[in-house]
Parts: structure tokens; sequence; C-alpha cells
């Protein structure tokens, strides 16, 4: 995935070098503490430079080791990705094993992104993402460093956190998430739960919530079925996107996802909406068409009806017979002998 | 009536001549009598493609005890102990089974035996869910006709009679609990309806008795048991609190949790476990209910009353609580198990159930799913809905939550499809029977009175509108565009539901059958083939160790013990056969001495392209038993998060104990022209280890298409 890296950042190489001069390892894990307190998650941002600096330096000078997260800014909008997501998790990870471990000087957390630091990518001999490294004080070499294996991103920061336990022996500890309300808005919203309970119950006594409206209810059910059908849960529960690029094409969208076992979010919630549609209509046309008091209103809406109706259910047959593969057709009885499958 | 008929023999046009109301019944009579007949034979298609026998896996148990059923007798039956399977456990069947099943197949043997039908207790449990199948279309007509019309009933039974949702586990041969449970269900829901809206004890009774035999058939219960207590807090939400719903819900609860307490296998659940508090809770806030309007009966005073209600509100929510945290904590109720666990939060069982995320049938739905099993009724579905809530009444509401619930249950795993195919075919039912109604009203109108011109259209319409509830407001031509569009879209159901069932469902998965190059039809009937070698080539107190998914069969066909089947209660257990699986020969060998093994049953489809194979689900067998033993590691096995089997694969991979049995002598064989040997026809890759050695197994069997291949263990070498 990363292209070589331009002539002109192997002619910087030999300035880098000069500058990563010969440091104590005291110094060098003093340097990266302070780094650390400076950043506010904890995880260090290197570059080219500082890698030299701090990684490439012989193991005797270099006791800790280094968590590294490869980032590329311009991969971020790659959903199958999920490098945002990781990246946070990253954070998150780095930030349980300080809380754990104040002040230690035994693991650095750190990231490095491909736009700004294209050389270390190539050194680490990284070339697709996501991807995570972990360079202990005995890896001699960058590229021989130990490579975070895909399945443990799997379970996000849980997961890294048993990688790094059971690689550098240190204990990272629960992962600490941040409360998805912070503790202010758990207040308020207390507060105001509060406050709305008398008037809940008054309105409850006299009949006039939501609850009693007819119409609320309904929509919640037609919500509920268009979910449903839609596959919206399975969209949740395989955190499927909601259409993908075209290989061939990266321009193009792929909304539509061939073969019956998988399906993407777009297409699910496209079709639901047909379902839907051809229902809603059904129902408005034999209750809410009558009180049209316009006759050529009535004619119009009618022929209308019909004609997206027909078209809505020609399309998902025929979109639902394309994605299975199955050709459903009409037995005859004369034709069983003949009957000739396309395979 | 036949009488009458006879002295009018002469002439006999006149003695048919039938009152309106007559003729309708005999209409109807005979198309419930047609769509009984067709729900029943459209089941048959698995018969008539393959032959009378028993599909896939569970119903291999199902057939197994009920033949030890009718051999030995209910009391032997419910103290059986099991020492065929897990071993060296055992198991307890008599106790941890649903019975219903089995007893209703071996009634209907007893009573064909009575009548003197020679028939065979497998023709019984092959032809079971068919003949339950039929009788739900009755039910479903009955509560159409209870929720609705009885036009709305005859539509519901004729779409339910071959919906493929529910087609997919009532055909002839998938002798399983749901085949019986979704009539229970339905049988359930109907008596509870026709309770609620009478008020009567004797339907309250009988959905208790409906409740009673649903339990006793499957697990699904819990649907019930908390479906109906949330109806009844829906209604007194909505202050459509009745007599009649506290008569028809305590009566059911009490009994019904009575009578479910027989079941052994759910015993006390029904007042110790978390699933079942809903209804106790429900059923407490009923008596609260009834108490409070008591008092304010007696009261007489506005003020008394209200401070009366706040009190007895405050300690009622006040105990009820106390009540449940304390049983939660003291252990004494337990607290919800896994796989309710994981409708309520879907992506719970992916995360920490890998046995119950590994099933097929447990995946959440895809679109092309619903409409392969439901097609045309999702678009009747919403119209339906729309119905529902125009004419609320209680038993509306009923049919709405019922079809919502099982909806979104549907969507979380691919096999509640069935639970909600009842409610999804009488919604659908409600609108087709309501539009079309109204539409052939409109036409009868027009025709009769030809009045079309546009000044008076609105009168006739206002008309048309004071008969039927819905009417329409188009002339005759729309009204005949739409009933046609309307047969069009049924038509396209009853086309679609055929062929599904007859091309989709109906493959009984133990006999398989692929199209060959001319076109022909080729059968794989290699299981049945291996199961009979086992039979007539082992010793009989034989160890078969496989994995899970052919415990049930190998012990039904086989007649030999094996180590884990389909009913996964022992994760240990299964982990222990997962950790065999996956780890090098040396190391198999050890476990499968401590289990006594003798033999080794592996499933490959390398050679007849067959998917669901081992080396398919090998993955599941490393994750299962790297749950238990963290020794196994699914890395291990992955080549940069990716499963393969050719030359890149993992050197673990390529060495441990199911590769080694799927693919022993196969890169001996060419399997398709044209390619190396070697070649795996379902992965379709050249596999990375062609030079397999066994040291403590030999090979035993090979089927004729190499689906099943058996293995001897060795015995231990001497010493010397």
């Amino acid at each position: 995935m990363a292209p070589a890296p331009p002539r002109h950042l192997l002619l910087l190489l030999p300035l880098l070098l000069l500058a990563a001069a010969p440091a104590g390892a005291d110094d060098l894990v003093a340097e990266l503490q302070s780094l650390r307190a400076r950043s506010p998650s904890g995880v260090i941002h290197l570059t080219d430079t500082s890698v030299t600096r701090f990684l490439s330096a012989p193991a005797s000078r270099r006791p800790y080791s280094v968590l590294l997260f490869f980032d590329a800014a311009a991969l971020h909008s790659k959903p199958d990705l999920h490098l945002p997501q990781l990246r946070t998790e990253f954070a998150l990870l780095a930030a349980s094993f300080h809380d754990r471990n104040p002040g230690s000087g035994d693991l650095f957390f750190a990231d490095i992104e491909f736009a700004e630091s294209q050389h270390s990518f190539h050194q680490f001999g990284v070339n697709s993402l996501p991807h995570v490294r972990l360079i202990r004080p005995e890896h001699s070499t960058l590229a021989g460093s130990e490579q975070m294996d895909q399945s443990h991103f799997g379970r996000l920061a849980d997961s890294m956190a048993e990688f790094v336990e059971s690689r550098t022996g240190l204990e990272v500890g629960p992962i600490v998430r941040p409360p998805l309300l912070s503790r202010n808005q758990i207040i308020l919203l207390g507060i105001l739960f509060l406050i709305s309970i008398p008037f809940a119950i008054k309105r409850v006594i006299e009949g006039e919530t939501l609850l009693h409206d007819r119409r609320v209810w309904m929509a919640g059910a037609l919500f509920v079925y268009f979910f449903s059908v839609s596959g919206g849960m399975y969209g949740i529960i395989r955190h499927t996107p909601m259409f993908l690029t075209d290989r061939s094409d990266p321009d193009k969208l792929v909304f539509f996802y061939q073969g019956s076992g998988m399906q993407l979010g777009a297409e699910g919630f496209a079709v639901g909406f047909l379902y839907t549609l051809v229902g809603l209509m059904i129902a408005g046309v034999t209750h809410l068409l009558v009180k049209v008091e316009s006759l050529q209103t009535q004619r119009f809406a009618m022929m209308a009806v019909i004609a997206i109706g027909w078209w809505a259910v020609r399309k998902v047959i025929f979109l639902d017979n394309w994605k299975t593969g199955y050709s459903i057709h009409t037995f005859w009885p004369s034709s069983w002998r003949i009957w000739n499958h396309p395979h | 009536m036949a009488t009458a008929a006879l002295e009018f023999l002469p002439a006999p046009l006149r003695s048919f001549r039938l009152k309106t109301k007559q003729q309708e019944l005999l209409l109807r009579v005979s198309t419930l009598a047609l769509i009984y007949v067709l729900a029943f034979i459209v089941r048959l298609f698995s018969v008539l493609r393959y032959e009378s026998m028993i599909h896939e896996f569970d119903p291999y148990f199902n057939y197994r005890t009920t033949l030890f059923l009718t051999e030995n007798g209910y009391s032997e039956f419910w103290n059986w102990f099991d020492f065929e399977s897990w071993y060296p456990l055992g198991r307890v069947v008599g106790g941890t089974l649903f019975p219903g099943l089995m007893v209703t197949a071996a009634l209907l043997y007893r009573f064909l035996r009575a009548l003197s039908f020679a028939v065979h207790i497998r023709e019984v449990c092959v032809l079971t869910a068919p003949f339950f199948a039929a009788n739900t279309t009755l039910v479903a007509y009955a509560f159409g006709r209870e929720i609705w019309d009885s036009g709305a009933g005859i539509v519901a039974a004729a779409l339910i009679a071959i919906c493929p949702g529910y087609i997919s586990r009532s055909v002839a041969g998938s002798y399983d609990n749901e085949g019986v449970a979704i009539f229970a269900l339905l049988l359930t829901f109907y008596l509870f309806v026709r309770a609620v809206n009478t008020g009567s004890l004797a339907w309250s009774l009988a959905s208790a008795f409906g409740y009673f035999y649903m339990v006793s058939a499957w697990g699904g219960y819990v649907f019930i048991i908390n479906l109906l207590p949330l109806y009844v807090l829906v209604l007194l939400v909505t202050g459509r609190y009745s007599m009649r719903l506290y008569v028809a819900y305590n009566c059911m609860y009490v009994l019904g949790m009575l009578l479910a307490m027989q079941i052994r296998f759910v015993g006390f659940q029904h007042v110790q476990s978390g699933e079942h508090m809903a209804a106790m809770g429900v059923f407490f806030l009923l008596q609260v209910f009834f108490f409070l309007d008591w008092v304010k009966y007696m009261l007489n005073d506005a003020r008394l009353f209200k401070s009366f209600l706040r009190i007895t509100l405050t300690c009622a929510i006040t105990v009820g609580t106390l009540a449940l945290v304390v049983g939660t904590a003291s252990g004494y109720i337990s607290p919800w198990t896994g796989r309710f666990y994981s409708l309520l939060d879907p992506t719970y069982a992916k995360d920490h159930i890998p046995i119950i995320a590994s099933v097929s049938e447990h995946q959440p739905t895809a679109w092309s799913s619903f409409m392969f099993d439901f097609q045309i009724l999702l678009f009747l579905f919403p119209a339906g809905l729309y119905f529902c809530f125009k004419r609320l009444s209680d038993a509306t509401i009923f049919i709405v939550m019922y079809g919502l619930t099982s909806m979104y249950f549907a969507g979380v795993m691919v096999r509640l499809i069935l639970v909600a195919a009842p409610a999804v075919c009488l919604i659908s039912a409600i609108a087709a029977s309501a539009t079309i109604k109204n539409l052939t009203t409109l036409i009868r109108t027009k025709s009769k009175s030809p009045q079309a011109s546009s000044g008076k259209t609105t009168g006739s319409k206002a008309a048309a509108k004071g008969a039927v509830d819905q009417s329409l407001p188009f002339q005759h031509n729309a009204a005949i565009a739409l009933l046609l569009g309307a047969f069009y879209l049924l038509s396209r159901y009853a086309i679609h539901c055929t062929w599904v069932t007859s091309e989709a469902y109906s493959s009984p998965s133990i006999v398989l059958a692929a199209r060959g190059h001319n076109g022909g039809r080729v059968i794989f009937d290699d299981y049945r083939e291996a199961y009979y070698w086992l039979r007539q080539n082992t010793p009989p107190d034989a160890k078969i160790m496989s994995w899970w998914d052919y415990g049930y069969q190998i012990t039904a066909m086989g007649n030999r013990t094996v180590i884990v089947d389909n009913n996964t209660w022992n994760n240990t257990h299964i982990a222990t056969v997962g950790r065999a699986m996956s780890s090098y020969e040396d190391e198999a060998y050890e476990i499968m001495q401590s289990l006594d093994v003798n033999y080794v049953l592996v499933v490959f489809g390398g050679v007849t392209g067959y998917s669901s194979d081992d080396i398919n689900k090998f993955l599941w067998m490393v994750r299962i038993g790297g749950g238990v033993f963290p020794v196994i590691k699914e890395p291990d096995y992955l080549v940069n998060g990716e499963y393969r089997v050719d030359k890149g694969a993992a050197p673990k991979m390529l060495n441990c104990l199911m590769y080694k049995l799927c693919y022993y002598r196969f890169g001996e064989l060419t399997t398709e022209y044209g390619k190396p040997p070697g070649y795996d026809r379902v992965r379709g890759v050249e596999i990375g280890n062609k030079d397999i050695k066994l040291e403590y197994l030999e090979e035993a069997f090979t089927t004729s298409n190499w689906i099943v291949r058996i293995y001897k263990v060795k015995p231990p070498k001497n010493r010397s």
C-alpha cells in the first residue's frame, strides 16, 4: 500500500542520522517521559527523526519497549480499515496503562503518520494497515520487531492489552473507558428527569401522554418493522458498512452486494423502504384517499399508486433474484422433464 | 340437509339450491378443507424428491428417543440414562429434553396401530410435522376470525399453509420440536385472545393447557411467557384494563405455571429464573389493580382514594423491587441465560458465547432471507399494521405486539423467522382480505347501479362508506386494476412458495444432491454409508470422536457411543474435542486415550465440493477449544488473519489432527481435470501438505465420495 519513499527523503537521511547524536539511556527515557507528559492521551507522536533517535539506538541504550501504532490520515475515510476507531482504542490502552503504572519507563506508546514519516514505514517494512508493532529492547533491527496480529485488534483495547501483557510481562490492568456522558451531563439529566416526573405523572393520570396517541404507536411499530426487514440488526451485529467502494474503480460506490449470506447497510434500507412504501400505499388508498375532495386528485393518486406499486414489487423481486442467484419459476407439469436449469 | 335432499331427488338441481348463508358456509368449509390438504401435501416434496427419511441433525435424536419411548414405555423413557452419548459422562435424557414431540408421535403411532394400520414409527415421525402444520392452518383461521373476520381467517390459513418461513421447519422428515411447537404457540395465543375477548374461564383454562403443551414441546415457550405479560402491561398502560383481562391472565398464568412445572426439564424455573419474572410481576400488578378498583368502589371518596393510591403504589413497587433484588442477590432467582440475553443485546453472543455464535441458524438475518421466507407478505405487513391501528381492539393490539416482537427477534436470529411466520401471515391476511373485500364490494355496487358519471360518484362513495368501514374512491376500472394487482401479488407468492419448498427446503441434508455435468441429479449418500459401516464393522462398545454436529446421527444411525453431540450442555467436553482436533497428532493421541476413543470421524468436502465440512468448521473448533484451554490460540492457525489450507498456511494448521485426517492421501487424488492432484474443490486451492504420515491413527474407512472419513486409533505400543 505504501509507495516507495520519494527520492528527496532519502537525501535527507544522512542529515537525520547526524541529528541523532548519541545520548545516554537515562536521557532517552527522561525525554520520552516528558514527551508523554505533553501528549494528552499519553501517546507520543513520532516522526522519522525521533524514530531514529529513540528506536534505532543500540539495545544497551534502549531499556524500554515501544508499542507503535502506524497511522495514515489519508486512509481514515476507508470504513473497512477502522483506523480512527483503532487509534482511539490505542489511546485508551495507553491511558489505562499509565493509570496502572504511573511514571513507568518500561513501555511507551507511540504513533507515527504515513504522510510525514514514509521512511520509517519503509524501515519497518510496513505495507498494509492497520498495523501495530512492539519494539522491545532485545530487537536489534526495526524490521525484526514484533507485529501485533490481526486477531488482537478484534476485541479492540482489551485484546491489545492481552498482547502487551503476554509479550512484555507488564500489567496493563482493566481498560478504563470514559463514560458515555460526563459527570456534569449526568447530573443535569438527572435534575431534568426529577423535574419532569410530576408533570409526567399528571399527564399519565389525565391520559394525555404520547403513550395514548395512536399515531406514535403506529410510527414506532412501522419503524420496528422497517428496521427488522431491512436487516438493520445484521448491520449492527456484523458491523457491515453502508456501502463499499469498487476495488477496480475507487470512485465508484457499490451499494448492492451479490450473494445471499451477506448484505450492506444501504441495500437493506433501500429494500426495507420499498416494502414500507408499498404497504403504506395499500393502506393509504383505502383510508386516506377517500377523504380527498377533488376527483382529479383521486384519479391521479390512484394511477400513481398502481404504477409505483407495480414498479416497487418488480424491483424487489428482481433484486432478490439477482442477489441470491435463484431463478424462481412456476412448475408446469408438462415441462418437468425438459426443464433445464441454468446449472 | 341430506334427508331433505333425498326427497327432492326427481328434481336434483332444485335440491342444491342453498341459501346464501349456507352457500357461504359450504364455500368456507370446503376452502378450509382444501387448505388443510394443501398444507400437508406441499410438505411432501422432500419425500417425493428423496425418500421417507428423518432429516438433519436434531431430528435423529428425537427419532431415537421416540423409538425408545415406543419400545420401552413411558416410565422407562422418563428415567432413561443414556450412556451412549457424552462418554464418559452420559446424559440423563428423561430430565433434559422437552418430551412433547416424542409423546405426540408415540400417541399418534398407538392410535394408528389401534386402528390396525401397520405403520412403522419412522413414518409417523416423518409425517408428524406436516400433520401439525395442517392443523396450524385451522388455528390460523380461527385466530384470524377472532381478530378481524372470517375472510381474514381464510386468507391467513391459506397464507400460512404455504409460507416458506414455516415450511422450512416443518417439511416431512424434519422431525423437530418446532414442528409441533408452532402449532402449540399459535393455539395458546388464539385461546388467550379468545379468553380476553370473552372473559370466559373456559377459554382461559384451554389456553393454560395450550401453554402446557407448548412448554412440553419447545424451549421457545419463554416467548409466550414474556409476550403475554407485556401485552397485559400495554393494555394496562393504555387504559384498557377490564375484568375479562383479569380473569384471562390470572387463570392462564396460575394454571399454566403449575402445569409447566410438571415438565421435568422446566421444573421450578417459573418461580426461580429471571426470564420468567416478568410474568410473575405482571401477575402481582394485576392483583394490585384489581384491589385498587375494589377500594375505589368501596370508598366513594376521591381524595381519600388518591392518598390511598399513593401509599399502595409506593408500597407495591418497593416490595416488588426488594423481592427481585433479594432474590437475585441470594441466588434464588437465576440470572438470564446467554441465549435469552443475546436476543436483547444482539452483539452479546458474538463476543461471549462462541458455541451459540457458531451455529448457522443463530446468525443475524439479512434482508434477502426475509424476502426468501415471506416474499409479498412483507409488502402487506405494513398495510396490515395500519388496518389494525385503524380498528384498535384488544385482539388487534395483541396481534400487532406479537408481530412486532417476533419481527425484531427474527432480525436477530435467522431461526426465529419461524416464530414470526404466523404473525406475519395473520397481519398480512388482514391487509389482503380487507383490501380485496373493499374492492369487490365496490365493483359489485357499481355493477348493480350503473351510476358511474362523475357527478354522482361522490354520493355513491358516501353510501359505500356508510356500508363498509373502508371504501375506495375511484371508479370501476381502477378497482378492477387494483384487484388484478392483488391477484398478481398473491399468485407470485404461490409460485415463490412452491418453488422454495421444492428446491430449497426439502433437502434432508443427510443425503446430498448435486447437479452433474449433463444436468442430471447426482446423489451423495455418504453419511448413511459411513454410519452403517460403523454399525456393521466396529465393536458395539466402540467410542467415536467427531465434532458435535454429527453426534446425534452417529448414535441414532451408527448405534455407537459418542464423546459429544448436538445437545451442547457441557462446553468443557466439547472444548476437549476441539482441542484434540486442533493439536498435533501426539498431543491429540493423549487426549483421545484419556477419553477411550476408538475411532475418529471427520467430514470432508474437498472431493465433492461440499462446503459445510469440518475444514470450514475448523476455526470454530479452535475458538471453542481455545475458550477453555488457552494453549490453543486462534492466531496460530491463521496467516495474517487469513484462513488458508494451501502452501502458505500456518505450520500449526498444516500439521494439526483435523488437517491430517481430512487430507490424508488426498495429495494422490486428482479431483478436477486440468488441476494438480490434491486440489481442494471447496477452498479452490491445491493443499499445502500432501505428504501426510499418520503415526497413532490409521485409516479405517472412507466413503465413496470421500465425504466421511473414519480413522481407527491404534492401541498403545507394547513396552519393550
